[in-house]
């Protein structure tokens, strides 16, 4: 049964006036702490580069990328320009690859005629590294976004159609028979017992499928690109400018943990029916 | 029995079921198999495990497909499932995407029903089961008994005239199992739904029935059907006492035993 109102042991103990600091700073602090590791390599990196450990022109100072950071941020909006092409090739690449994928996926976990013409494709792409086939589509698209988009939407689609399929597969037969003796029709049992049986895995999929959009977009605009977070990152190597180049690293790693923070709290929402959720 | 109705309800008749298998080939899981439910009648399947009990309610359902001899309802050959037959499987399968409510009217709600007569019959469906205070809550947050008394909910929300349940109480402990079997048997006392009611418990089938079908194995068949002549309203601990009782539990124990022998 649910538990009415708080019951816990931290609620006994310290009751709700007497708490010395505000709820929101706790959770600040708890935020924090949660996440030390990372302030400890931060830490370590500005100290060993006070104390001459590391030479600025390989690794500059924290403090000096975090200037820079700020700079290109919000005094002339130059990171923002990159940050906005690369988010937009990624995104468009990404929703084609989760619309077909997850269709896709669908057909192959519900008719075997699919399911045998698919899978083999499956088999034989999916373990290519979809950056081999970069420079052909460049060739064929350009160098242009539409090379960029293709190769994010190549490397995404395969997660997504693989769990999706598996999730369609594995959905509980007695879930379906029960939807049928209550009168559903077939599209009926598709939209309210395949789909939301299978959405855990879809959404695995999509997680996936997020951390291989931020590699593949970084990785083609390093090749070739005119603008974009990757762009940046070589274009800073190239003119020896390590500051704009480590804060173009930590963007791309910062918007990663920040897509995929949001991504795990969207599927702790969304599967709060589930016994134990892994989001 | 005298005032079952002339035409029977249900009609099995002759039923096989034949399963091809990649490994053992043929496999014969029902043989002829025949008897007729009237209108009203609670009848109970038991049988050693591997009879087809199962397999045979899912025929009646609709849910797997005969592969020789028929089942009529009302007359009419069966054709797939149908609401009106309502069905309660032996494992929780209530949708636990769903909450409690949802998961009542999940019938209504696919013949379009509109939101304010659904809410209505969850009401009512869930005060006649005693969850009432459990509306908005996940399946995952109920107890098993819980969860079995909503998909009994589910089911009596299509309003069907035949009861399917398949081991509907299986997985309950003996205390909850017997607060449900008494619902159920108030529930029927009721409404007189015709009931096939497949059990691994010769307690409950003798308790709660007119009639209970005795299934032999290899291949399934019906072996004996036994009256159960207890008086009615039954209570559940009356019908304990009753000296009838023990008489026909033993028998049907019996009979029971002497095929599982056979079939070991």
């Amino acid at each position: 049964m649910k538990p009415q109102g708080t019951t816990g042991i931290a609620g006994r103990i310290v009751p709700g006036e007497a708490r010395p600091f505000s709820p929101a700073l706790m959770r600040a602090v708890r935020a924090v702490l949660r996440y030390y590791p990372v302030a400890l390599i931060f830490v370590l990196w500005e100290i060993c580069s006070r104390l001459g450990f590391l030479d600025p022109i390989f690794v500059p100072a924290l403090s000096e990328v975090l200037k820079t950071l700020y700079e290109e941020l919000f005094v002339t909006h130059e990171l923002l320009v990159h940050m906005g092409f690369s988010f937009a090739r990624a995104g468009i690449g990404f929703a084609l690859a989760a619309t077909v994928g997850i269709t896709v996926g669908i057909f192959m976990g519900r008719f075997r005629p699919v399911e045998n013409f698919v899978d083999p494709l499956i088999s034989a792409l999916f373990p290519t590294p979809k950056l081999a086939i970069f420079p052909l589509m460049m060739v064929f698209l350009g160098i242009g976004d539409a090379s960029k988009i293709a190769l994010i939407f190549l490397g995404c689609f395969f997660p997504i159609v693989i769990s999706t399929y598996t999730g369609v597969k594995n959905v509980d037969k007695y879930f379906i028979w029960n939807a049928r003796t209550k009168g559903a029709n077939h599209r009926q049992v598709l939209w309210t017992v395949v789909f939301p049986a299978a959405m855990p895995f879809v959404f695995a999929g999509l997680r996936v499928a997020t951390s291989t959009a931020f590699l593949l977009i970084v990785a083609s605009e390093l090749i070739a690109a005119n603008e974009g977070l990757g762009y940046l990152i070589i274009y800073a190597q190239r003119t020896f400018n390590p500051t704009l180049m480590f804060s173009g690293v930590l963007m791309v790693a910062c918007m990663g943990f920040i897509v995929d923070r949001l991504l795990l709290a969207l599927g702790r929402w969304l599967f709060a029916w589930q016994d134990k959720n892994g989001f | 029995m005298e005032e079952r109705a002339d035409t029977p309800h249900i009609v099995i008749s002759h039923v096989t079921k034949r399963y091809v298998t990649a490994q053992r080939g043929e496999l014969l899981a029902l043989r002829d198999v025949s008897f007729e439910a009237g209108r009203g009648e609670f009848i109970s399947i038991v049988g050693p495990s591997g009879c087809g009990k199962s397999t045979l309610l899912y025929i009646v359902a609709g849910l797997l497909e005969a592969s020789g001899g028929s089942v009529t309802v009302d007359g009419r050959p069966i054709d797939g499932p149908s609401p009106d037959r309502g069905v309660v499987l032996q494992n929780f399968s209530i949708f636990p995407w769903r909450r409690v409510a949802d998961n009542v009217v999940y019938g209504p709600q696919m013949r379009g029903v509109p939101k304010a007569e659904r809410r209505r019959l969850a009401r009512k469906y869930l005060e006649l089961v005693g969850l009432d205070d459990f509306a908005d809550y996940y399946p995952r947050e109920l107890s098993g008994g819980m969860k079995q008394r909503v998909a009994i909910a589910q089911m009596l929300a299509c309003n069907p005239s035949t009861f399917l349940m398949d081991e509907p109480f299986g997985a309950l402990d003996a205390l909850t199992r017997e607060v449900l079997q008494d619902q159920l048997l108030q529930l029927w006392e009721r409404d007189r739904k015709t009931v096939l009611f497949v059990t691994h418990s010769i307690d409950e089938a003798v308790l709660l029935s007119d009639r209970v079908v005795i299934m032999g194995t290899k291949p399934g068949r019906v072996k004996q059907i036994v009256p159960i002549n207890l008086p009615r309203p039954r209570q559940l601990a009356e019908i304990r006492a009753h000296p009838d009782f023990s008489t026909l539990r033993n028998f049907i124990w019996a009979s029971i035993r002497e095929e599982s022998l056979e079939a070991a």
